[in-house]
């Protein structure tokens, strides 16, 4: 073992909890960026804007009651809707207890949904989840092996993810679900008139508040993390940076969840702009152009078939609703073409006067 | 509603029909068939598991059919309906009976999904029509339902015979803007039951001395119930029909019409007590005037006689 001692002593413990915060700070940046585009669809798309919602508000109950459950303080009042949701426990616990079903509300939103979706890689991934096993007890020994666990994951989650097989039932489960949970990962807002506003700010503020409101606990938390170290450091095995590497997973899914939420909803940000019944073309030409791509890849087989079909979709995709922006709206056009365009445009509306 | 169908004076409000997600209970059964005629038939021709399918015809068959009715069973068991579980067995045996009659059995891998998305869309295109036969009329004096396939329903309810107002959003009415309000008439129309029983057999001894004894009880609680060509059934937008329904109600109910009449009375006493002030400020200068005239010509009286004095 190399290093100081203080760096094993005091600092080591600390390099993967900022790797987990750093993560967990994109995540953050990433919601916030998600809810901007949703309120930019939102007009036109109130109800997928309700849905988004519904899903948030149904993590965060869940997070809240099974905060409850492990404090054992048992559940009395379990209500859901779309616009909020009311877990009432049995038992009103105080102190450490209380405290550590607020920390399930405001952290678990950001963890939990994410860890449904490492549930279900688990039976999808064949490999990917090893953990590296180091002997550098030092902080950059600790953010190395970090770094190299969250290396190994997510180069077998991004090689999963371009490789699914959309005609396998499991995978495009797989794949609504990891749609599902970025599109919903925190609500946009909590109550019917949409006052109080779920926001990055409504969130640092809530875990200040609760780190605030008992520091002690805090101090406790941290003194756990260390103690646990030492204890992995005696038995000279990386458990500690091994749990920590799996919230910087979680958030990494989380992130890629988004990611994907986000292209899509940048679809039907620009598809809302393309008129009548032309909107819904690239939403038809997505699953026809990838069932095309695989049935001339079931008669000339490759060993690309999965990647490539994922690939072409998204490029027919692509073109699709760039051709589509092209001529039935003004974008994408020279002035000569908008000027053309509005001339047929005003003929067409003397013809459809004078037919009438 | 036709012009000549609204009573004297009555006023159209809102023609209604249920909202197309609304009967999502049915489409849900037909979304089960395609989901399920899909995995069938990964299951039986790409699927790491089409191997165990080969040594047998009939084992896709035996698979499909299983799954089919053990959800059938599970649905049946939920929602208490067991036309659900009859409902997939006639799927199964109009299936097996075509695959029977037309050779098809060695095929079935492609036969069964193919099978299940035509039927799933033949039960979506009958939801839609059956959807389409609602007509919910709210005039200002009563509700009209119309609905029903072959037989034609017709329900109409006065405001006044409305007694109480029950309604429900789920999550997907929630989400889409739509829910069901029940108005339940005085005659206890759209009530429905449901029914709890339990029961329970003791045999006590087993060769000569037999005691058998049996016990039960049950329980039954009143809910609002109707069929969806009596209740206003996934309307939209839900919470504008429910006040305009709420207003309707609450506006011929006695208590209300008693409300009216009082602060119509009101407003009579106070229009007569204006009446009253104002003619009493009418006479009192009136008489005010009058006593000013009588000032006026004692003044030009004394005036004129100062005047031949002077003279």
């Amino acid at each position: 073992m190399e290093g100081s001692a203080i760096d094993i002593v005091v600092f080591a413990p600390l390099a993967p909890l900022f790797g987990v915060l750093l993560f967990w700070f994109i995540q953050l940046l990433f919601i916030e960026s998600q809810k901007y585009f949703l309120s930019k669809i939102r007009p036109n798309h109130e109800p997928l804007c309700r849905f988004t919602n519904f899903l948030g508000i149904l993590f965060q109950t869940i997070c809240h009651a099974a905060g409850y459950t492990v404090t054992k303080s048992g559940i009395s009042d379990f209500y859901i809707s779309v616009h909020y949701g009311k877990v009432k426990p049995k038992k009103e616990k105080k102190g450490v207890f209380e405290w550590l079903a607020n920390s399930f509300l405001f952290m678990g939103p950001f963890f939990l949904p994410a860890s449904l979706i490492l549930i279900c890689l688990f039976f999808l991934m064949s490999n990917g989840f090893t953990l590296s096993a180091t002997t550098d007890y030092t902080f950059a020994g600790q953010m190395i092996s970090f770094g190299s666990n969250l290396h190994s994951f997510t180069t077998n989650f991004f090689t999963f993810l371009f490789n699914l097989d959309l005609l396998h039932p499991g995978h495009f489960g797989f794949l609504l679900l990891l749609i599902f949970l970025g599109l919903g990962i925190r609500p946009s807002y909590i109550g019917e008139k949409q006052k109080k506003k779920v926001d990055m700010l409504y969130d640092l503020r809530n875990i200040k508040d609760n780190i605030l409101h008992k520091p002690l606990y805090v101090l406790l938390l941290f003194l756990a993390a260390y103690l646990f170290f030492y204890v992995s450091l005696m038995l000279s095995q990386n458990w500690y940076s091994a749990l920590l590497s799996i919230f910087g997973w979680l958030s990494i899914i989380a992130i890629t969840a988004m990611f994907v939420t986000h292209l899509i909803i940048l679809l039907i940000k620009t598809t809302d702009d393309i008129p009548g019944i032309w909107k819904f073309f690239p939403y038809i030409s997505m699953p026809m152009s990838y069932v095309l791509i695989r049935t001339v890849f079931l008669y000339f087989p490759t060993s690309f078939t999965n990647s490539v079909s994922i690939l072409f979709t998204i490029f027919i995709t692509i073109i699709v609703t760039f051709l589509l922006l092209r001529s039935k709206t003004n974008k994408f056009k020279s002035k000569r073409d908008i000027k053309k365009k509005k001339k047929k445009d005003e003929k067409d509306e003397t013809r459809r006067v004078i037919e009438e | 509603m036709k012009q000549e169908e609204l009573l004297k004076n009555e006023k159209l409000e809102r023609v209604l029909s249920p909202h197309p997600l609304s009967f999502m209970k049915y489409q849900s059964l037909c979304m089960f068939l395609i989901i399920w005629g899909i995995i069938a038939g990964w299951l039986i021709n790409f699927s790491d598991f089409r191997g165990l399918f080969a040594g047998n015809e009939w084992y896709p068959i035996l698979v499909w059919a299983t799954v089919l009715l053990v959800a059938g069973i599970a649905a049946s068991l939920v929602t208490i309906r067991w036309s659900i579980f009859f409902l997939y067995l006639v799927i199964f045996l109009g299936g097996t009976a075509l695959m029977l009659w037309q050779n098809w059995v060695p095929a079935s891998g492609v036969f069964i999904p193919f099978y299940m998305i035509a039927v799933s869309i033949i039960g979506f295109l009958l939801v839609e029509w059956y959807r389409r036969t609602h007509k919910y009329i709210i005039s200002d004096q009563r509700i009209v339902f119309k609905g029903g396939i072959s037989v034609k329903e017709e329900r109409t309810l006065r405001y006044d015979k409305i007694t109480d107002l029950n309604s429900k959003q789920g999550i997907i009415g929630q989400i889409f803007g739509f829910g069901t309000i029940i108005p339940i008439s005085q005659s206890g129309f759209g009530l429905g039951s449901d029914q709890a029983f339990a029961g329970g057999g003791v045999q006590l001894g087993e060769k000569k001395a037999k005691l058998f004894g049996l016990f039960g009880g049950g329980r039954e609680v009143q809910t609002p119930r109707a069929r969806s060509y009596h209740e206003l059934h996934g309307v939209h937008p839900f919470k504008e029909v429910k006040k305009i329904v709420e207003e309707r109600v609450q506006g011929s109910v006695i208590t209300q019409y008693q409300q009216e009449q009082v602060e119509f009375q009101k407003e009579q006493v106070d229009i007569q007590k204006q009446m009253r002030d104002l003619l009493k400020l009418q006479s009192d200068s009136k008489e005010e005037e009058k006593d000013d005239d009588n000032e006026d010509d004692e003044i030009k009286k004394i005036e004129d006689t100062v005047k031949k004095l002077k003279e």
